[in-house]
């Protein structure tokens, strides 16, 4: 073998090698979701969605007050934290850019997202249920949100860091202030970046249950009240996974798969929109 | 560009606010560090610092707790994890810029980017209920009865294949962390000028060359930043390897025997903790993943600060 | 974009706020054994009174906290608390429901209630001084079954819990080389075995792993069909783990209401008790009266018409004689 065909044998190993690691992930995703699927979608009712749930024994109980708490949390917690993040990641990237104090926060903002979740539940416990005196939706969604906000920042700092220098001077060149060129020049530059982390961040928090089982606590009975407990899939899930019976196990399993199916088609749809919105 | 725009009152209020926003990281980080330092008072107290992390007693009945096993376990999880992902998520981002065909980018980088948006607790239930019974019934007894029979390298497959250990966890984590690395990897890759590609093909170099020489120096920054976010995430993973590692605190040299990591500890005891002590103790296990991950992150940031200085420009 | 967002706050905060303070909620944590029949009482409670209880399993340890931080208007616990714990948190304490635990085993061929142990088989294999199944002393236990020379796997829960706390008790109060080297509590340092998380973890390890024991709630052990063992109890009989058996346990326990209840039901001295039964404890906060009455309304409810349900549910009712000393322990404290 001389060496040029020893470096074309070379490329194509790698390459090859590099087509597994692709074959690889994929395999695992098709895996997961198709084991969920299977188990969900055999335990997938109607009355999963049109009733609350009903102790064990009593066949057509349902999840709907989970589903609702669910949503009403998550909201909550992307309306709080997508802003404070997507904020805050501006000004390490922008007005910050370099400095000592931007290089802190994001070392700090890295740390916060390995802080087990159970200890922001435990954080959020301590400032927002003690002092109240119960358990509220408010702090489920306040928890969801401190878990989310680094992932925000984190990545729309990075997303703003990629667009080109260059394209700011040529605004600042304009005579655009410093706030017109981030809101309508590097925004829409690294918006495609800044959805991924933010839809990133929901599916992050969609699926945590330790920080919600301190917080918004959970609920038998539907309630949209969120100064007081109420459900959530993740911690039905939870409870319902580790009792006796097989009716709950269904439940269980259907909520899981509604969870994941929900969490994945807003990320899909979150692609889509992008290349919709800039082709 | 200064800190804060004084000659426009929007572009100061902007950028005050957005100054606001990002303190509330340093609030909320310095909130959670007073709050498992109080908490975690009176096991501090008792048992000290180097006592604590160095012990390998972690004994509710005697109340007699120590940190080293949950270290270690936290320790050869990630690590092994990172072990199995660095590759194949570099592989992967290879894969979608270099190789595949351009209709098949897109759909390729979704399905990887999926990974990472599935549930922890749905990792955790698929681990438990599909993953474990298929590690323990196949890959665990083959990989036993071929490497466990090499000296040296055998020990780490030595006891009862029960799929709960610290193999599968490990397998889970790297799941997990792939799509983390691989979608920041391949958006590093994207970067490279083609124009400097290109020239390095004009010049005869294969595909591999480029990769290799060309692409990943370029990009190693951006590779970087994404192992150490995968590692980030995998210290402080909880729910997906609760249900697969056993939470069994001891130091093993086999990977085919239960362990116990840090967040796993936590997840397993926190909520049937019944005294202040024990409690307390698990507060301070916390604590010492909180200052653990500091330090990594810390490192990591070191480094990736150095190739910035490196690389740019 | 803008405006979708607008829409969706405003929309939410007013529906936070329309339906704020509607109607009450008794709201009780803790515990997750007896969470399954708790919730069916408060669902049949709903139906018949109108009043909602939201129970919720957050474990002992959690329930605890909550009812020391008056966050909740009850608290559950698995174990007992002492008198000097309740007086330092302000608290009440009495019994509300009972189970069994059960040893399983998985044996080729073996079926319920084939096996015989006592408490000090029991107590030597989860401490791994009987390693095999042929070893002596089981074959004395058992002389008419064919026991084979396998290796026992010994499953334990890998999780703080209350059934552990039960079980450990158990071996602490029949075994003095188990109390010496290992004591009892919610999770302790396991000499042997695997762990696995929950009920449904042990079942599982159970199930999967051949010539393996564990321990679990009766509950789990009949919906998994898993082959409990019989039990040598106090009285020296042997005894197969059913409603009859844990009832006699109960009846036979020594419950003080003067101790605030604070009893482990292990090593009953009924003829034919189960030895390792537990009950499951409510919490009140002695200040908190409104509350702590409206709890005691629904406890003394689900006594009077809660038992079917219990017991369709694999939980054991308390005897009438208990829940007659414990309403006498409600009017002393005057929330009855």
């Amino acid at each position: 073998m001389n060496v040029e065909e020893k470096r074309k044998f070379e490329s194509l190993v790698a390459l090859s090698l590099s087509t597994l690691a692709a074959i690889f992930g994929l395999f695992w995703l098709v895996f997961i979701l198709g084991d969920v699927l299977i188990h969900g979608m055999s335990a997938l009712k109607l009355s999963l969605f049109t009733h609350d749930p009903t102790p064990p024994g009593v066949t057509g109980g349902g999840l709907r007050n989970a589903f609702m708490g669910q949503l009403l949390i998550t909201v909550v917690a992307t309306l709080i934290g997508v802003p404070v993040g997507v904020l805050g990641g501006t000004f390490l990237a922008e007005y910050a850019r370099g400095t000592r104090i931007a290089q802190l926060v994001s070392i700090l903002s890295d740390i916060m997202v390995s802080v087990p979740s159970i200890v922001i539940g435990t954080f959020i416990y301590a400032i927002l249920v003690k002092p109240v005196g119960h358990f509220n939706g408010w702090a489920g969604s306040v928890a969801l949100a401190v878990i989310m906000i680094p992932v925000v920042l984190r990545t729309t700092e990075d997303m703003l860091s990629l667009v080109p220098w260059t394209l700011r001077e040529a605004a600042f060149a304009l005579g655009a202030p410093y706030y017109k060129v981030i809101t309508q020049v590097v925004y829409r530059g690294a918006a495609t970046g800044i959805l991924t982390g933010i839809l990133l961040s929901i599916a992050r928090v969609a699926g945590e249950t330790a920080p919600l089982l301190f917080t918004s606590f959970n609920n038998s009975f539907f309630s949209t009240e969120m100064k007081g407990p109420i459900a959530s899939l993740t911690v039905s899930i939870f409870q319902y996974a580790m009792g006796p019976y097989d009716e709950w196990h269904q439940q269980a399993w259907a909520a899981s798969f509604m969870i994941t199916a929900v969490i994945l088609v807003i990320t899909i749809l979150g692609r889509l929109i992008i290349r919709w919105r800039y082709k | 560009m200064p800190i804060l725009q004084r000659k426009n009152p929007v572009d100061l209020s902007f950028s005050l606010i957005t100054a606001f926003a990002s303190f509330t990281v340093v609030l909320l980080i310095s909130g959670i560090f007073v709050v498992l330092v109080r908490e975690s008072s009176l096991s501090i107290g008792k048992f000290g610092v180097l006592k604590f992390l160095t012990s390998t007693e972690w004994n509710p009945v005697t109340e007699s707790f120590g940190a080293a096993t949950a270290i270690y376990g936290t320790f050869i999880t990630t690590g092994i994890a990172l072990i199995i992902a660095i590759p194949a998520a570099i592989g992967i981002a290879v894969f979608i810029t270099e190789i595949s065909p351009n209709f098949l980018k897109a759909p390729i980088g979704v399905a990887i980017e999926l990974l990472a948006a599935i549930p922890s607790i749905i990792y955790g239930m698929w681990g438990l209920f599909t993953l474990a019974p298929i590690m323990s019934r196949y890959i665990e007894p083959a990989l036993k009865s071929s490497i466990g029979k090499v000296p040296l390298l055998g020990t780490l497959f030595q006891g009862t294949p029960m799929g709960i250990d610290i193999l599968t966890a490990s397998v889970i984590l790297s799941i997990m962390i792939i799509p983390f690395t691989a979608s920041i990897a391949r958006d590093a890759f994207n970067l490279t000028p083609a124009v400097v590609k290109e020239s390095a093909y004009s010049v005869g170099a294969t595909k591999w060359e480029v990769v290799k020489d060309v692409v990943l120096p370029y990009s190693k920054l951006g590779v970087f930043g994404g192992i150490a976010l995968s590692l980030g995430r995998a210290l402080g993973e909880t729910m997906a390897v609760a249900f697969v590692l056993g939470n069994n605190h001891q130091i093993t040299s086999s990977l085919l025997n239960a362990a116990a990591t840090i967040t796993v500890t936590l997840a397993n005891e926190f909520t049937e903790a019944d005294t202040d002590m024990y409690l307390s103790s698990l507060f301070y296990l916390a604590l010492v993943l909180f200052v653990l991950s500091f330090i990594v992150l810390a490192i990591a940031k070191y480094f990736l600060l150095r190739a910035e200085r490196k690389y740019s420009r | 974009m803008k405006r979708i967002i607008l829409l969706v706050v405003i929309s939410v905060v007013t529906f936070s706020f329309s339906l704020a303070g509607a109607e009450e909620i008794l709201n009780g944590a803790g515990a997750s054994f007896p969470y399954p029949v708790y919730s069916a009482w408060a669902y049949d409670y709903y139906k018949a009174t109108g009043a909602k209880l939201n129970y919720q399993s957050i474990g002992s340890g959690g329930g605890i906290r909550q009812i020391a931080n008056r966050t909740v208007d009850f608290g559950a616990s698995d174990a007992p608390l002492t008198p000097a714990q309740l007086n330092k948190d302000n608290l009440l304490q009495f019994p509300a429901v009972m189970g069994g635990v059960v040893l399983v085993v998985n044996m080729p061929g073996v079926k319920a209630g084939a096996v015989r142990l006592d408490s000090e088989a029991v107590c030597k294999v989860y401490l791994g001084n009987i390693k095999y199944w042929d070893d002596a002393k089981l074959k004395t236990l058992n002389p008419k079954m064919k026991l084979p020379h396998n290796e026992i796997t010994v499953v334990h829960r890998s999780d703080g819990s209350g059934t552990t706390a039960i079980f450990t008790n158990y071996l602490s109060g029949a075994c003095s080389d188990w109390k010496a080297r290992v004591g009892a509590g919610t999770s302790v340092k396991w000499p042997v075995g695997i762990g696995g998380k929950g009920n449904e973890g042990v079942s599982q390890y159970v199930k999967k792993a051949q010539y393996s024991i564990g321990y679990v709630e009766f509950a789990y052990a009949e919906q998994n069909k898993l082959a409990y063992t019989l039990l040598k109890n106090s009285a020296g009989n042997f005894v197969e783990p059913s409603f009859n058996a844990f009832e006699d346990a109960a009846a036979t326990g020594n419950f003080d209401p003067k101790k605030h209840f604070d009893h482990w039901l292990v090593n009953a001295p009924g003829k034919h008790a189960w030895p390792i039964a537990g009950a499951t404890f409510i919490l009140l906060a002695k200040d908190k009266k409104d509350s702590s009455v409206k709890s005691v309304r629904f406890f003394d409810w689900a006594f009077k018409n809660g038992d079917a349900k219990a017991k369709e549910l694999i939980y054991v009712p308390l005897p009438k004689s208990l829940k007659d000393k414990i309403r006498a322990y409600w009017k002393a404290n005057g929330i009855y």
